[in-house]
């Protein structure tokens, strides 16, 4: 069996592309870099969303604070002063963390399937000749493929359907779909990725050689 | 074919691609994809179905905990949090018999207590621990079996990234969750810390030994551990005593364990680079097995499959404690070829209408939690179990001269201890409720 460990040595998401130069390297770099720049940005707006999320709990904390009766009664003129200037919980900080972590788990995906990070079992295929598990890795990442593009599609179909219903969030009114155009743009990454990958590894079985190793626990 | 017949044929195609290497998640997808096709004889409803499923999978609330405790575990490593947990228990247990390999279960625990992930904690208290106990001479297979061990212990004491998944899917608390694992948590390090010594009575020569440390060196390295106890305390008692929303606590967690870390200088520029992309795949390759049980779960739903099953086997009039055993052995059974997330995802939202449906003598809260405890227990067992447990090869991978047999011998130590411990719950479900019980 194989998972994507959490462990941080394994972070790095190595991939082999084996030492010659030409065009296949250049390209794999790019992807690769892009796949990372992406994982970076989600990472990003992870912080940004943790952080949002830290003053939120600490305006709310010292808002129900000032609102506590020792101090209303006894220092109503700081206590009044501070609540005007709205010290509290962020306003709509629920709808900003949902719009923002779906476009960075959008944005992680190029990098699990760069990486062939994605859980499979491989007790049973291991018994196999290398020739069919290069087959069936190669169908799995073709029909990957064509799964992303899907999602990247319907995502769009979906925006443009939130686009013309107007719909937007309950607090913050802001509309849904520019939540969705942002998902959207990390999901065609991903889409590009899982393209790339299945290009891979059709070279990989035309040629019988490994160009992207799974950054997985050898064993 | 009737929807029910073709969710009863959606369980053998999805094994098949599943041991045919097709990865969980799109496998689960696929099956979710076509059953939804043949059910609804054409593909308008799973078309438009994924117009918003995959975003609000994504932008879920609850769910964005996961990456958050992701994050928070890489933090905790980088603020030496793992070193220091390993080096105050080392100090008050090293010299006895077993001592080191306790204190890495000890030390396990603790890092458990921040950290929502069972192969993290392996990986990261087996970077610590791992060069401590080969250099107190003790044997390979012992100390890889040891620290395997211990990170499943990561997953158990919370916070705990599986339990808010079965939290979300069978509804339920997670703040209660939390506080039935704690019980099953402890008993789980103190079942580790006598299979140790057992282990060292059977085969001695598996253990060094040294001299004990002064007393006030012990306390030296005690007083390192405040970080991790103040997170720990803020994050689950925060979250318990309703100051925030689990999310929000793992949001404090992250940045707690993130400032301490840059406090100790482990965090910068290229670290943080570093558990961006370590989080980042993680969730990633959670999140799309998340997705395609959506996915295949909502198509069950239709098929009607659960509920039927469910009515099936309280027709047939076994035993609840029957079905239960059966129930669990079936994931022991499993979890030796698949990953803990994706048993729980792939299989709770049919046993659970089951389960729920049995008479335990429990209300229909204390089931849920009990069962949810249990299951996660077992699941985790699955980690350590020959020949594919997950937390087998992290640790192995990282000591190159202990060949995995060995590995295999002295697992099987902690394998029968975990049974012994899944045993002792499911015959006294008090053990696990207890806290809920007296704490509500």
């Amino acid at each position: 069996m194989r998972a994507a460990t959490t462990g941080i040595e394994y972070a790095c998401a190595r991939t082999d592309v084996q030492k010659r130069g030409g065009p296949d390297v250049a390209i794999h770099g790019f992807m690769l870099v892009l796949a990372r720049a992406m994982a970076v940005l989600g990472g990003i707006v992870l912080t940004a969303l943790v952080l949002l999320t830290c003053v939120s709990v600490l305006g709310r904390g010292i808002n129900s604070f000032l609102h506590w009766d020792p101090i209303a009664t006894f220092m109503p003129a700081v206590s009044g002063w501070l609540l005007e200037r709205g010290v509290g919980p962020v306003w709509g900080d629920y709808e900003l963390v949902e719009a923002g972590i779906a476009f960075a788990i959008f944005a992680f995906i190029p990098l699990c399937q760069i990486t062939a990070g994605h859980a499979t079992v491989d007790i049973f295929t291991a018994y196999l000749p290398k020739r069919v598990n290069r087959v069936i890795q190669m169908i799995v990442d073709i029909v990957f493929a064509a799964v992303l593009i899907l999602i990247a599609w319907r995502l769009f179909e979906g925006m443009m359907s939130k686009k013309q219903y107007n719909e937007t969030t309950f607090l913050l009114q802001f509309p849904i779909w520019w939540a969705y155009l942002i998902s959207l743009i990390a999901s065609v990454v991903a889409a590009l990725v899982g393209v790339y990958m299945a290009v891979v590894r059709i070279a990989e079985f035309l040629t019988m050689r490994t160009i992207v190793q799974a950054a997985e626990v050898d064993h | 074919m009737t929807s029910l017949e073709i969710g009863l044929t959606s369980f053998p195609v999805l094994l098949l691609l599943i041991f045919l290497r097709v990865p969980i998640g799109l496998a689960m997808f696929l099956v979710g994809l076509f059953g939804l096709y043949f059910v609804t004889d054409g593909w308008n409803m799973a078309l438009s179905r994924l117009k918003t499923e995959t975003y609000s999978t994504f932008s879920s609330y609850s769910l964005s905990i996961v990456p958050m405790f992701l994050l928070m575990g890489h933090f905790a490593t980088l603020g030496g949090m793992s070193t220091a947990l390993f080096k105050a228990a080392e100090s008050w247990l090293g010299h006895k018999r077993g001592g080191v390999a306790m204190a890495a279960v000890g030390a396990c625990a603790g890092f458990g207590s921040i950290c929502g992930s069972s192969l993290a904690t392996a990986a990261t208290m087996g970077q610590v621990a791992l060069p401590e106990l080969r250099r107190y001479g003790y044997s390979g297979g012992f100390s890889t079996a040891t620290l395997a061990a211990g990170g499943t212990l990561g997953i158990l004491i919370p916070p705990s990234v599986i339990l808010v998944i079965y939290a979300i899917l069978t509804e339920q608390n997670i703040a209660k969750l939390f506080l039935a694992a704690f019980i099953p948590g402890i008993l789980a390090a103190i079942g580790y810390i006598i299979t140790i010594s057992i282990y060292v009575r059977i085969h001695p020569d598996s253990a060094g030994t040294r001299e004990p440390i002064p007393y006030a060196e012990r306390f030296r390295a005690l007083a390192d551990v405040w970080p991790v106890l103040l997170v720990f305390l803020l994050v689950v008692g925060g979250i318990y005593l309703g100051w925030f929303t689990p999310t929000e606590g793992a949001a404090v967690g992250a940045a707690g364990t993130g400032l301490i870390a840059l406090v100790n200088r482990g965090l910068n520029f290229s670290t943080l680079i570093e558990s961006f992309l370590a989080t980042g795949r993680s969730t990633a390759m959670i999140f799309f097995i998340v997705l395609g049980a959506a996915f295949y779960n909502g198509f069950l739903a239709l098929t009607q499959v659960p509920q039927e099953l469910a009515q099936y086997v309280t027709s047939l009039g076994y035993s609840p404690w029957v079905v239960l055993a059966i129930i669990l052995s079936l994931y022991l059974v499993f979890g030796c070829v698949m990953d803990s997330l994706s048993m729980i995802l792939l299989t709770v939202p049919i046993f659970f209408p089951i389960i729920s449906q049995l008479d335990f003598g429990l209300t229909f809260e204390e089931t849920a939690i009990w069962f949810g405890i249990i299951v996660l227990i077992v699941v985790e067992v699955g980690l350590i179990t020959p020949p594919v447990g997950m937390n087998l090869f992290v640790i192995n991978s990282m000591d190159r001269t202990t060949p995995m047999v060995e590995t295999y011998k002295a697992v099987t130590y902690f394998v029968a201890s975990d049974i012994v411990r899944v045993i002792i719950l499911v015959a006294f479900p008090s053990i696990t409720l207890f806290l809920m019980r007296i704490l509500n």
